[in-house]
């Protein structure tokens, strides 16, 4: 989880201004990597750590702040390559814009990690657990199966202390 | 004596005897008998002598048969005449060719040139065969040599030349408080003024379905909102009075007290007046909703110009605050989320929201919440359209807040996209206004001639001599057809000037329109800037920085020269972004006849739509946003911005308050959000899946699949024409 450093992240694909990953038009990050490998999986060739290209933060800012939408982390789990995440994350709130996190981890997982638990201050929502093929569901909104949650970080901010 | 011919295509040539000698040679060779050269002198030198000084051919031909019946070789008469006869029958062919594709109700491209209309029914079949035996007239008679060169050789497009000899305009912006107030006549029946909402919803339709029918575009009401809120107001004061006679109570405070909102709330709990008064209110907006359901249903199923289409309505609204105003616009939203009939998609009116700032689009406007909510319609059923009152080109300098009539003020636009706002000869507003004709420039065909010159410079210098010589003619072209269209009479558009076009109440039914028309807007519209860059720098303005700029210098030049052709003529000409629909596959088409196959130019069956970025083109909103722009501002005649959003959208009306806000920040005049929407004909199921097969709920495999196309919904693709289909196809999600 602790992969990589501060300054540059693996990314499968920046989408700028999809409708699919959260509220309104978004700038979609696909980070690299996944253990999870979810049966039916709509991006299997994300699941190796070394597919993609590594970007530094700063290129990635370039293109959030071009776009000037809010932002989704999605992947791969970005949840493998915490510390440039954490960078990230804290560029584009200083940015101004809020942001969305789809991982595999459920949301008691990420909690109890002291490596994942700083993730939940700095998003505002958190789009948790892995996809189960039985569970899947067209009608859910921005999500894939039934099991996985839209979680508000908003009441977490002030409990969570940031290591 | 004969001196000169008039032929058929209109010329006039020196008489030339040995073109009879020859006819009348060729007619004795298939005789037995064989050629009689002195009969063949004696009859020509006596028909060019007793003959008038100007004939036609058909005249001198009859003259022909004539002395070849008198003469002693009677047979030769008869192969003359079976000779003619099978010329006649040749030069009609083509006519029988294209008549034959109307008769068996084929799917090609004359039939499929506009979606909206049904040309397999008797109706829609008469249309065709006249329109397309009224083109050859119009050519033969009514345009200049040069006009005709350049339409024949795929210059220029002249939009509605079925219509020509009609002396139709385009379109008009119905100001539907004077047929309101003061009623009309169709010409069969007298209609007296609306005095309760469900009647005014009715004259509505019947204003634009009549219109229709003497113009040959579409129709709008550019503030249905202000219309109608007066209506709002009669009908809950004709509750109150219900509530009266059944309760004996005097309840007259109530006729003209000032309400909050028309909002529906039980009246459980209350007593007395107050139960009255909401009992009222949900009584009025009851009738509210129904009238807006009725007014679009009817929109949908009342056909025009003899049955085979529906009007081509749009409607505006958005920015009245008032009660009754708002109370109109939330039903009107309310109905459209709901559909018609079982629950389907409204194809019309197309509907466009007015989005302007203080009013009908920020957080802390009167009307924001139905701005919302427009959003949220939208992404269900394609409407509302946004088109931006914000843009620094669609203010108006006498706009007031508190002025009731501040519609008058507001740019309103026709949902194909035309727009009339700017006026050299009268008041500057879209209302009782319209364009009159438009034409449209090949752009990619005048890249393509330039593109074998080496030097840049010297080849964009040629471009823009060409570009020159082509604007040059289509404005003739259009004041040509302007010089006809003004000698019309008002009678024969019986409400279009008598009541809807501006300054039209003055003409009496034997006047002709001359006076008023030139508040039109004569359009010169392009097609395929994205092409002709490609031919010029490689590129299109979508991925290269150079061809953009290229792209803004070439629609300036076209805007300055509109100005001063402006000037020049006296009439309102403007540049047109065209909503090319069976012009989209036209050009291409002749244009790889001539030049072949050209990769990024002739490779596809269709050119990209006026100053857009190619549909296959991957690029993010913003980008496209960015792009697209700068030209609003220059096409004053219309425009519109499309994105295509991924997903679906019902499950994020933000997205498209997100686009509303690209438009805002770069200043876009008018726009809408395309997106995937089908819905299962067997059990209503709706999603909106990629090229859905089957219904995931029952399976049926009878699903509508929703596509707008040059502005306007159609339900199946059935009736897309080929280019229109294969541009479809490479459609791609701005992401």
């Amino acid at each position: 989880m602790n992969r990589g450093d501060s300054h540059t992240v693996r990314i499968i694909d920046i989408i700028e201004g999809t409708s699919v990953d959260g509220p309104g038009l978004r700038t979609s990050i696909y980070f690299a990597g996944c253990l999870h490998q979810c049966p039916g999986c709509q991006n299997p060739q994300s699941w190796p750590m070394d597919s993609g290209t590594e970007m530094t933060i700063d290129e990635i800012m370039k293109i959030v702040e071009y776009n000037d939408f809010n932002v989704t982390f999605s992947g791969g789990d970005p949840l493998y390559q915490v510390p440039g995440l954490i960078e990230l994350a804290k560029r584009i709130k200083t940015f101004g814009k809020n942001i969305w996190l789809y991982t595999g981890f459920t949301f008691e997982e990420i909690k109890a990690s002291a490596t994942l638990r700083p993730i939940i201050s700095l998003v505002d929502a958190i789009v948790d657990g892995p996809f189960i093929e039985s569970l899947r569901d067209e009608t859910l909104l921005f999500r894939g199966s039934s099991n996985q949650r839209i979680i508000d970080c908003q009441p977490f901010k002030n409990t969570m202390c940031i290591d | 004596m004969i001196q000169t011919v008039l032929k058929r295509d209109g010329r006039v040539v020196g008489f030339n005897e040995e073109k009879i000698k020859s006819a009348i040679r060729k007619a004795m060779l298939t005789t037995e008998l064989g050629e009689d050269e002195s009969l063949i002198q004696k009859i020509a030198v006596r028909i060019a002598q007793t003959g008038n000084e100007q004939m036609t051919v058909e005249e001198i031909q009859d003259r022909v048969e004539l002395e070849l019946m008198k003469s002693p070789r009677k047979e030769v008469a008869k192969k003359y005449i079976a000779y003619r006869d099978k010329r006649s029958i040749a030069r009609r062919a083509k006519t029988r060719d294209i008549f034959l594709e109307i008769i068996e109700a084929k799917n090609t491209d004359i039939t499929r040139e506009n979606a909206n209309m049904n040309a397999d029914s008797p109706a829609g079949m008469m249309m065709k065969f006249s329109s397309e035996s009224t083109k050859p007239y119009v050519d033969d008679y009514l345009l200049s040599e040069r006009t005709k060169d350049a339409v024949r050789n795929g210059y220029i497009h002249i939009h509605d030349k079925d219509y020509y000899l009609t002396k139709s305009l385009t379109c008009v912006q119905h100001p539907l408080d004077k047929i309101l107030k003061d009623g009309f006549t169709t010409g069969h029946a007298e209609s007296r003024p609306a005095k309760r909402i469900e009647t005014a919803s009715v004259m509505a339709c019947i204003s634009l379905e009549t219109a229709q029918n003497e113009m040959h575009g579409g129709q709008a009401i550019p503030a249905f909102d202000f219309y109608l809120a007066p209506f709002v107001r009669s009908s809950f004061k004709e509750e109150i009075k219900n509530l009266e006679t059944l309760s004996g109570e005097d309840l007259s405070e109530f006729y003209d007290m000032k309400l909050k909102d028309y909002l529906y709330q039980s009246v459980e709990n209350l007593t007395g007046r107050e139960r009255l008064l909401q009992h009222a209110v949900n009584r009025t907006v009851g009738r509210v909703h129904q009238a807006m359901e009725a007014f679009i249903h009817n929109m949908n199923t009342i056909h025009s110009r003899g049955g085979n289409q529906v009007v081509f309505s749009s409607i505006n609204y958005g920015t009245d605050t008032s009660a009754e105003g708002r109370c109109i616009i939330r039903e009107l939203l309310n109905s459209t989320y709901e559909g018609v009939g079982n629950g389907a998609t409204a194809i019309f009116p197309i509907q466009i929201w007015k989005k302007k700032r203080g009013v009908s689009y920020l957080p802390e406007d009167p009307n924001y919440d139905l701005y919302k909510l427009a959003c949220k319609v939208t992404a269900r059923r394609f409407f509302p359209n946004f088109v931006n009152l914000d843009a620094t080109y669609n203010y108006h300098e006498d706009w007031r807040a508190d002025d009731p009539k501040r519609y008058e003020y507001e740019v309103a636009t026709m949902g194909c996209r035309t727009r009339v706002f700017e006026n050299r000869y009268g008041k500057k507003t879209s209302i009782g206004r319209g364009n009159l004709s438009f034409t449209t420039i090949n752009l990619p065909r005048l890249g393509i001639e330039c593109m074998s010159i080496e030097n840049p410079e010297e080849r964009k210098e040629a471009f823009f001599q060409k570009l020159e010589d082509i604007l040059q003619i289509a404005a003739d072209q259009l004041n040509e057809r302007f010089s006809f269209q003004r000698t019309a009479y008002a009678k024969q558009f019986p409400l279009v000037m008598s009541r809807l076009w501006n300054d039209s109440e003055r003409l009496g039914p034997n006047d002709s329109i001359e006076s008023v028309i030139n508040q039109g807007t004569l359009g010169i519209g392009f097609i395929g800037l994205a092409e002709c860059l490609i031919a010029l720098t490689g590129k299109h303005h979508g991925e290269d920085a150079e061809a953009q700029k290229l792209g803004l210098e070439i629609v300036t030049r076209m805007r300055d020269r509109a100005n001063e052709f402006s000037e020049k003529y006296k009439h309102n000409f403007s540049i047109l972004a065209t909503p090319a629909e069976g012009l989209a596959g036209r050009f291409t088409r002749m244009d790889r006849k001539t030049f072949g196959v050209i990769k990024g130019i002739t490779d596809k069956d269709y050119y990209t739509n006026s100053n857009h970025v190619p549909v296959y083109y991957h690029c993010s909103p913003r980008h496209k946003a960015e792009v697209e722009a700068p030209y609003h501002d220059l096409t004053r005649g219309g425009h519109i911005f499309y994105v295509e959003i991924d997903g679906d959208a019902t499950h994020n009306p933000e997205a498209i308050s997100d686009i509303v806000d690209l438009m805002d920040k770069y200043n876009i005049g008018y726009g809408s959000v395309n997106h995937n929407r089908n819905r299962c004909m067997d059990c209503g199921h709706e999603n909106a899946i990629d090229n859905l097969e089957a219904c995931p709920k029952c399976g049926s495999h009878n699903i509508d699949r929703l596509q707008r196309i040059t502005g306007y919904l159609v339900g199946t693709t059935d009736r897309w024409n080929k280019a229109k289909l294969a541009e479809l196809k490479d459609r791609v999600v701005h992401k």
